[in-house]
């Protein structure tokens, strides 16, 4: 019981931790009136949201997809194809986004869940690799290569700017409310041990297919809102350095933490957007980082932060003694 | 005649397949671990042999065994820098191994294609051919002389590489370790350096595939993507960690393409095999020639 009540606490320290810094979004627009940069934190929700439902799936059940971008596609496409073909209006294609994105990734995970091993890896590289052929193929129903252009939500830059915001809160107390549930608790155990959670009688390819599923449904919904900001979605979003970009976001801020994909995403993207205008090193430099932090800090920035944290806790309570 | 004009091209395209699965195979063989970098291999192949081509003016000939050894070269170094904690003990650094594999080729891959976007360039290049004859009738059927001569090398490595493995003293020393890594240590089988010819063997082999291929399809930064995730298929398909149903899981992948490229859809023949893979995964998830393993 002890173990378990340093979690929750631990996870609360994180929730708060997520909350400070999208606070600390949210204030920013009063003194950054620059509306390229202010772009760019739109689309640094929109990574950071992808980044939740990949550490989802990766960082508290353990199961690796390599198509988070994927699915984010899928979701621009489906609100993008339902104002292109059927003129729906409004804000009607976000939820059919997440709909079908969250079926989607329901049918793959079906298929794929009763194995173990590198399988869900494999499936999903390949599917991510297959349904961006598919897309860019389909040119009379998609316009293939040229993208699509997607009808714009709302007139100003800061509407989408604190739209995004609030849907990204939503998200991370949503993810938070489930791991705090008993569902959390079987996610983990799965991650932790798999024969071992089956033994205690949860039943792995359901909670599996549970979480991949809920992930793929954050990463649709992401994918309309940016759809709807970019007025435009190609099948460059389900590239697979889009999917490395996400994975580098969870890596470097932290896997299997609450805060590490929302810190990660913002400071990953903001710092390839500066790099890229300095000659664009950006992704050498994220997969020399991701390396680094998979080899030596599992836990990336934030476990590096909580350690010295930690650390500095433990010298003050020391120090009276001496 | 159709009919036998695709099944030699499907043949032809299978053993181009063949070398990147092989070694696929063999790597999950020995580590049970996916090599997400597998494309990168066949990508600095075709780098390899191209620029050694072009800008030294080698003979493609000799260029073709350069390539080989700097996929090598390449394969050495991954798997000294990054494979080697999933089996040295490290483990009390928390390091969960498919995860760890699974970040660590990922991001290599991303890392390689990069280095090469910046410092070669993202143009693609077209690699020499092998030989200078456009056509060669066999019988009915029509090939260029580089697919023919690059298809009978593709052929003599594969086949030599099969025979490695299952004759050599190399080779009964990878199956070995394959089998029971600990029962091989136990009977004075250095693991390591066992994982260390592996590697080197594997990327060489797409290597070579990408040199072969690189007249064909011009090397650019993620030339390797695509051969890749066919690997990933045909691994599924022929059985994790099996061989020789890497082997024939590739023509088999290569024949099916091409017939789907006619008769069913030509814009989604690279679909085809993401079908095939749910198809086997359904119905036969230990594969064509996989075991079906039993856990304790």
């Amino acid at each position: 019981m002890q173990m378990l009540a340093d979690t929750r606490g631990r996870m609360r320290a994180e929730l708060w931790a997520s909350l400070v810094i999208l606070a600390g979004v949210a204030i920013l627009p009063t003194v950054m009136t620059n509306d390229y940069w202010r772009g760019v934190i739109v689309v640094s929700m929109y990574f950071a949201m992808l980044s939740i439902g990949w550490n989802l799936l990766a960082g508290y059940t353990g199961q690796f997809s390599l198509a988070p971008a994927t699915f984010g596609m899928i979701g621009g496409y489906t609100t993008g194809l339902l104002a292109y073909h059927l003129n729906a209006t409004g804000l009607s294609g976000i939820p059919a986004a997440l709909i079908v994105a969250g079926m989607i990734g329901f049918i793959l995970a079906r298929i794929v869940m009763r194995l173990r091993g590198p399988y869900l890896a494999l499936t999903t590289l390949s599917f991510a690799e297959i349904m961006r052929l598919v897309i860019g193929n389909s040119i009379d129903f998609t316009r293939g290569d040229l993208g699509l252009n997607v009808p714009s939500l709302f007139e100003s830059r800061l509407i989408y700017y604190y739209a995004m915001l609030v849907v990204l809160a939503l998200i991370q107390l949503g993810i938070y409310a489930l791991l705090s549930s008993p569902a959390g608790l079987y996610l983990r155990a799965i991650r932790d041990d798999e024969v071992a959670a089956a033994g205690r009688g949860i039943m792995i390819v359901h909670w599996k297919t549970y979480a991949f599923t809920i992930s793929a449904a954050i990463s649709g919904l992401a994918g309309a809102l940016y759809g709807h900001f970019a007025q435009l979605v190609s099948p460059e979003m389900g590239l697979i350095s889009q999917s490395g970009l996400i994975i580098s976001m969870v890596v470097i801020g932290g896997l299997g933490t609450l805060v590490g994909p929302i810190g990660g995403a913002f400071l990953v993207y903001v710092a390839s957007e500066l790099l890229r205008e300095a000659g664009g090193y950006q992704l050498i430099i994220f997969a020399l980082l991701v390396i680094v932090f998979a080899r030596f800090f599992r836990e990336g920035l934030w476990g590096l932060l909580s350690a010295g944290h930690e650390r500095l806790m433990a010298r003050r309570a020391a120090a009276p003694a001496e | 005649m159709l009919t036998l004009d695709l099944l030699i091209n499907g043949l032809i395209i299978g053993v181009f397949y063949a070398l990147m699965a092989i070694g696929l195979s063999l790597i999950f063989g020995i580590l049970k671990v996916v090599n997400f970098a597998h494309g990168e291999f066949y990508m600095v192949g075709a780098y390899a042999y191209t620029l050694a081509a072009l800008a030294l003016n080698l003979s493609p000939w000799l260029a073709l065994p350069l390539a080989f050894v700097v996929g090598m070269l390449v394969g050495l170094m991954v798997e000294r820098t990054l494979m080697r904690p999933l089996y040295a003990g490290y483990g009390s650094w928390g390091l969960r191994r498919d995860e760890y594999a699974v970040i660590v080729t990922f991001a290599l891959s991303i890392l390689l294609i990069n280095l090469v976007d910046k410092f070669i360039g993202p143009y693609g290049f077209r690699g020499p051919a092998l030989v200078g004859i456009p056509r060669i009738y066999l019988g009915p059927v029509i090939v260029s002389g580089h697919r023919l001569f690059a298809t009978i090398a593709a052929t003599v490595v594969i086949i030599a590489t099969l025979l490695i493995v299952r004759y050599s003293y190399w080779g009964r020393q990878i199956r070995a370790v394959a089998q029971n890594r600990l029962g091989a240590s136990l009977a004075g089988i250095d693991p390591a350096k066992v994982s260390a010819i592996v590697f080197a063997l594997a990327a060489g082999l797409a290597a070579m595939s990408g040199a072969l291929l690189a007249n064909i399809f011009n090397p650019t930064p993620d030339v390797g993507a695509f051969p890749a995730a066919k690997s990933y298929v045909i691994v599924v398909l022929g059985g994790m960690g099996s061989v020789p149903g890497a082997a024939m899981g590739s023509l088999v992948l290569g024949v099916l393409e091409s017939f789907g490229g006619v008769y069913v859809s030509y814009q989604y023949r690279d679909a085809f095999g993401l079908v095939l893979l749910i198809l086997v995964l359904l119905f036969r998830p230990q594969g064509l020639l996989g075991e079906k393993s039993r856990e304790v």
